[in-house]
């Protein structure tokens, strides 16, 4: 069985289903759009702020982008475990292994585009509305965050998608995946110093930093980020070879 | 070699054992009916076939081979297993060219099925708003795909509309004659009875027979003859005479004017009644249908027995009610 030909038609795939090619793009476009307004709106006020972090502050939207990087990862897994879909899937390609690299590998690989466009364009975007307040690509740590973000979009879609695979329903993942991203860091928050810091979003998000505080710095709390990504994928491959189609 | 093995297979769910010990082959060549009332385990059996489903002991190979084992498996076997699998989102022909390129079947080869499953002018729409024996057309298009030598169609007849169920039985036998191996599941039994020529029957889980269909018929169903006279109690009389125990035959619970005999044969019950000097107005032979002889077998078998078993066509006649 040739791996290029699997991942052709994961590739296929991919592009025939509305909503996982939407919320790819919905990534870039929700990005985008959030940091236009905000930047458009309240950017210069915000950075007259003591506490404003001129490179940290740049990636605001972000944090709605992560969520359609979230919704793209739980679409593209979940479409396997809709009325047994798995089961067509896996009588074309019997070996699991193969199939589900090939299946992880276009997903991460659209996601890590995807994710290196939109970091690098929203920085740039909500960049021209700073004014005199604006700051470059040769800002200290501005490249190395731009990658950084694309590359934590990236993981971030991984991280859901073999959370899909373990429990076999995107409804479920999205119920768990979207409220954990969006409220705990909230609750939690400044409270809790160190375990807060080891939670992937928390952990992938110290590359935004030009200098981090706490534990992690920014390549190591992205590593910290793509442990968790590797743990979900990993336990993934556990539950598909293990359990009947 | 395209066999179709089952050796020993067992598959069990927590404690429920949905396939015990079977052992059967399909042989090229033929249609193979696969029986067997719900939860006997046949599909459960084909997902088995296709390794989609590990089984607790046992094997199950296509050609000697297990099927993970296939180099690019469509092409040597295609299946059919739910018609809604087909994801409502994608069209037709996204679903199809998805599983073409897995296997490095060259794309013409979608068109070419969509063509001969007659969905070429609908290929383009998504599948959610196909109806079901659209989507059935699709299943059975996505089987053909790699043109290949062994077919499982689990149900294929389910939803079709009777041009569609002609076409279906029309493309089975075909596939037969060129050679191919065919293993076709239904609880149609008159269906069945119309592209099988050879069956398996489950129950259980286990296997209840294994045999060419017309042989499953005559060993399971009594050769009957039906006959009728205008003089209807020396017809009896006369039946009754020779050791027969003919039988009232009842027309949707009424009565038919008809006298139904068990284990005999139209010339000897002929040949009775014309030295008798009777006058017959009906007489025939009354062969086993598919349905007596696969109710007969599962009879013992059945795991969901409807509580109230539909009244029989045949009931004791008056005279013998009389008796007793």
């Amino acid at each position: 069985m040739s791996f290029s030909a699997v991942l052709h038609s994961e590739w296929i795939k991919v592009k025939s289903l509305r909503g996982t090619a939407g919320s790819l793009i919905a990534v870039l476009l929700v990005t985008l759009g959030t940091t236009a307004l905000a930047f458009a709106t309240i950017g210069q006020a915000e950075a007259d702020d003591p506490g404003a972090e001129p490179l940290y502050d740049a990636f605001y939207a972000l944090n709605f982008g992560q969520i359609a990087a979230i919704s793209f990862g739980v679409t593209a897994m979940s479409s396997e475990y809709l009325n047994g879909a798995l089961r067509i899937s896996l009588a074309a390609v019997p070996r699991r292994g193969p199939f589900y690299a090939a299946k992880i590998a276009v997903l991460g690989g659209l996601a890590l585009a995807t994710g290196l466009v939109t970091a690098f364009a929203s920085f740039l975007l909500g960049q021209s509305f700073m004014g005199p307040y604006a700051i470059g690509l040769d800002h200290p740590g501005a490249v190395r965050a731009c990658v950084g973000a694309g590359i934590y979009l990236a993981l971030l879609a991984l991280f859901a998608a073999g959370l899909t695979t373990v429990l076999r329903s995107g409804v479920a993942v999205l119920c768990t995946l979207v409220p954990f991203v969006l409220i705990v860091p909230f609750v939690i928050g400044d409270v809790a110093g160190s375990v807060a810091e080891f939670l992937p979003d928390r952990a992938g998000q110290q590359i935004l930093h030009a200098h981090p505080a706490g534990h992690l710095g920014p390549w190591t709390g992205l590593a910290v980020c793509a442990a968790w990504s590797a743990a979900t994928l990993l336990a993934g491959w556990w539950a598909l070879r293990r359990r009947d189609a | 070699m395209t066999r179709i093995d089952v050796l020993e297979l067992t598959k069990e769910y927590g404690s429920t054992r949905a396939v015990d010990r079977l052992s059967f082959a399909v042989e090229p060549g033929r249609v193979t009916g696969f029986l067997g009332p719900n939860g006997a385990g046949k599909s459960t059996t084909m997902r088995l076939v296709l390794g989609l489903d590990h089984p607790t002991s046992g094997t199950a190979t296509v050609g000697g081979r297990a099927y993970a084992a296939l180099g690019e498996p469509l092409r040597h076997v295609g299946a059919l297993l739910d018609p809604q699998a087909a994801h409502g989102s994608r069209t037709a022909r996204a679903h199809l060219r998805a599983l073409a390129a897995s296997n490095r079947i060259p794309a013409r080869r979608v068109d070419e099925v969509l063509d001969e499953a007659g969905l070429s002018a609908v290929a383009g729409r998504r599948v959610k708003s196909y109806s079901l024996g659209m989507r059935q057309r699709l299943g059975i298009a996505a089987a053909l795909l790699g043109d290949p030598a062994v077919l499982m169609l689990d149900e294929p007849s389910n939803g079709l509309d009777p041009e569609g169920i002609i076409w279906i039985r029309e493309l089975m036998r075909r596939l037969a004659r060129e050679g191919r191996t065919v293993l076709v599941s239904s609880h149609l039994m008159n269906e069945t009875a119309s592209f099988a020529d050879h069956l398996v029957v489950l129950g259980r889980g286990r296997l209840l027979a294994d045999t060419p269909m017309q042989e499953f018929i005559d060993t399971q169903v009594q050769p009957r003859v039906r006959v009728r006279s205008s003089d209807d109690a020396a017809l009896a009389a006369l039946l009754e005479g020779h050791g027969y125990r003919p039988v009232r035959e009842l027309d949707s619970g009424l009565d038919s004017g008809r006298w139904n005999v068990a284990d005999a044969r139209v010339e000897d019950i002929g040949r009775i009644t014309a030295r008798a000097g009777l006058p017959i107005l009906e007489l025939a032979a009354q062969e086993g249908t598919l349905e007596e002889a696969y109710l007969a077998l599962t009879a013992d078998a059945m795991e969901y027995t409807a509580r109230n078993a539909p009244p029989t066509e045949t009931a004791a006649s008056p005279r013998e009610e009389a008796r007793q």
